[in-house]
């Protein structure tokens, strides 16, 4: 788990709606991952990027949406959720880190 | 609300002003509540955006329009309630402006300079009383006789008064220069519009004749190339014509546009306009004492940023003719003038109470128009035009002034007459 991968772990947070109340009740951050990132290596990017406590890491696969253009059909591609819970009294602001 | 004003110099004050932190968090609270009704995000439903998020993205925003708002209405009220009168406008620089912290500005300005008016009771100001005599309207009359002289064709030598009719070719040591040559040009001989020398030399020439004069061109002639030099002109004549004055008749009012009432129409016409020129000149005369003896007597303070606009004014006046644009110190002392006497009369004015008549109005309205021909066309056409009836209004409501300052002030009457009035008045304002 050399750094150069960790740093590449984490492609970028998720703001929705859910993201926010996740965030706001249960110390919860969510991040869209590397698709073939595991559970250990999210915890430490994350511990490692914001210097935070992470409690724990649950991951799921998003399967992604089937768009067509007029007759062709395409697919996004499918990709990785991580809801990161952090440790009592850590946070993690996006606005200042980006 | 805290306001605190210092005296910088004569004029010129600062004001610190603080608002409050809780006004002012209040309203930006307000705000932002408001704006998450509003606000579109990627990731959220129109209308469900968290405050929190919305506070994030857009509290800095708000918070310096809230400040501005602030501003600008705090702004009077601090002045109200410390009793000033800014003239032009504040030059105003937020000092703090965070969360939790009060609001706190300082605004720089220049107050109007209290004004106080003089005692005009030892004033003096002398009326000049004159009246127009029937030689003055005499005089007048032979200039418009002058006007319409008639030219008729003779055979003889060109005398002084003459008008001939000339081709003439220069040359300067056999080399032509510019300007040298023109073609049935008619030549006055003693109006003196050629180089000295030139239309003397014309005397005593008839119609076909020429001749090769010389001519010196004077040391401060205009162009360059030629001043001082002398200069061989071939001439030829073509005609020559003596003037006749037309008679002091009927025919001759008529063709001024007296239709009836033939040559003592035209007399009358003529007195009635030297007497209003005259009359013109001597409130003319009077208007400047007066304002002379305002500006001298009351010592003013005048505020930079009004004698700034004032300079920016008149530079924009005169721009179209010479290119003044960086000597603005050439108009200082009269725009100083100007403002100085804005600030007095309208002073007088608030003072006394004195208002535009609008009968007086209509009355310089239609004096105005006397000297046109369609007086009503005229009336009807200031009426119309709020610029120019704006104007009138100004100079109605200057003589107001000046007719209160003469209430007050010492009146010398003194006797003059036309020729000389006019003259003054003519040196007075060049």
């Amino acid at each position: 788990m050399n750094d150069e991968r960790l740093s590449k772990i984490l492609v970028g947070p998720v703001v929705s709606e859910k993201s926010t109340r996740a965030a706001d009740l249960n110390r919860q951050y969510v991040f869209k991952v590397l698709r073939d990132a595991s559970k250990p290596e999210v915890r430490k990017a994350v511990e490692k990027m914001f210097d935070v406590k992470v409690n724990s890491v649950q991951l799921l696969n998003v399967k992604g949406k089937v768009k067509r253009f007029g007759q062709s059909a395409g697919r996004r591609s499918d990709w990785k959720k991580a809801y990161v819970t952090l440790a009592e009294g850590s946070d993690i602001d996006f606005a200042s880190a980006e | 609300m805290q306001v605190s004003v210092e005296t910088t110099s004569g004029l010129g004050r600062r004001m610190t002003v603080q608002i409050p932190a809780e006004q002012m968090d209040q309203q930006v609270a307000s705000k932002l509540q408001q704006l998450t009704r509003s606000v579109r995000l990627d990731g959220f439903r129109p209308g469900k955006v968290p405050l929190s998020v919305v506070k994030k993205r857009y509290e800095s925003q708000v918070r310096q329009e809230t400040a501005a708002e602030l501003i600008a209405s705090t702004y009077e009220q601090a002045l109200q309630q410390e009793n000033l009168r800014p003239a032009g406008e504040p030059n105003i620089e937020q000092t703090r402006n965070q969360s939790g912290e009060e609001l706190e500005y300082v605004a720089t300005f220049e107050v109007y300079p209290e004004i106080e008016l003089p005692d005009l009771g030892d004033l003096k100001i002398e009326r000049p009383i004159a009246e127009v005599d029937e030689n003055e309207v005499e005089k007048m009359l032979e200039k418009l006789r002058r006007q319409r002289v008639t030219w008729t064709s003779v055979e003889r030598p060109a005398a002084e008064g003459d008008r001939v009719e000339i081709d003439f070719e220069g040359t300067i040591d056999g080399q032509p220069f510019s300007g040298n040559a023109a073609k049935n040009v008619p030549l006055e001989l003693g109006s003196g519009s050629m180089i000295p020398g030139f239309e003397e030399q014309l005397v005593g020439l008839s119609a076909g004749d020429s001749k090769t004069i010389e001519v010196t061109f004077p040391e401060d002639y205009g162009s360059a190339e030629v001043a001082g030099k002398t200069a061989k002109f071939d001439i030829t004549v073509h005609s020559v014509a003596e003037p006749t004055l037309p008679e002091l008749d009927d025919e001759f009012a008529r063709a001024f546009g007296v239709g009836d009432g033939g040559l003592e129409a035209l007399r009358e016409e003529v007195r009635k306009n030297m007497r209003r020129e005259l009359d013109a000149a001597i409130s003319n005369r009077i208007k400047s004492q007066v304002f002379d003896a305002l500006l001298e007597k009351a010592d003013l303070d005048v505020p930079t940023s009004l004698l700034d606009s004032e300079i920016d004014a008149l530079v924009k006046k005169d721009s179209a003719g010479a290119d003044a644009g960086d000597d603005r110190s050439r108009y200082e002392d009269e725009a100083r003038r100007r403002v100085s006497l804005g600030l007095l009369i309208s002073e007088i004015i608030q003072r006394n109470q004195l208002s535009i008549d609008p009968d007086r109005v209509r009355q310089k309205i239609e004096d105005m128009a006397q000297s046109y021909e369609n007086p009503e066309e005229v009336v009807q056409w200031y009426y119309s035009n709020q610029e120019m009836l704006g104007s009138v209004q100004t100079l109605v409501m200057e003589e107001t002034v000046v007719e209160w300052v003469m209430d007050q002030a010492q009146v010398e009457d003194k006797s003059t007459t036309f020729e000389e009035l006019l003259q003054q008045a003519a040196g007075g304002s060049a």
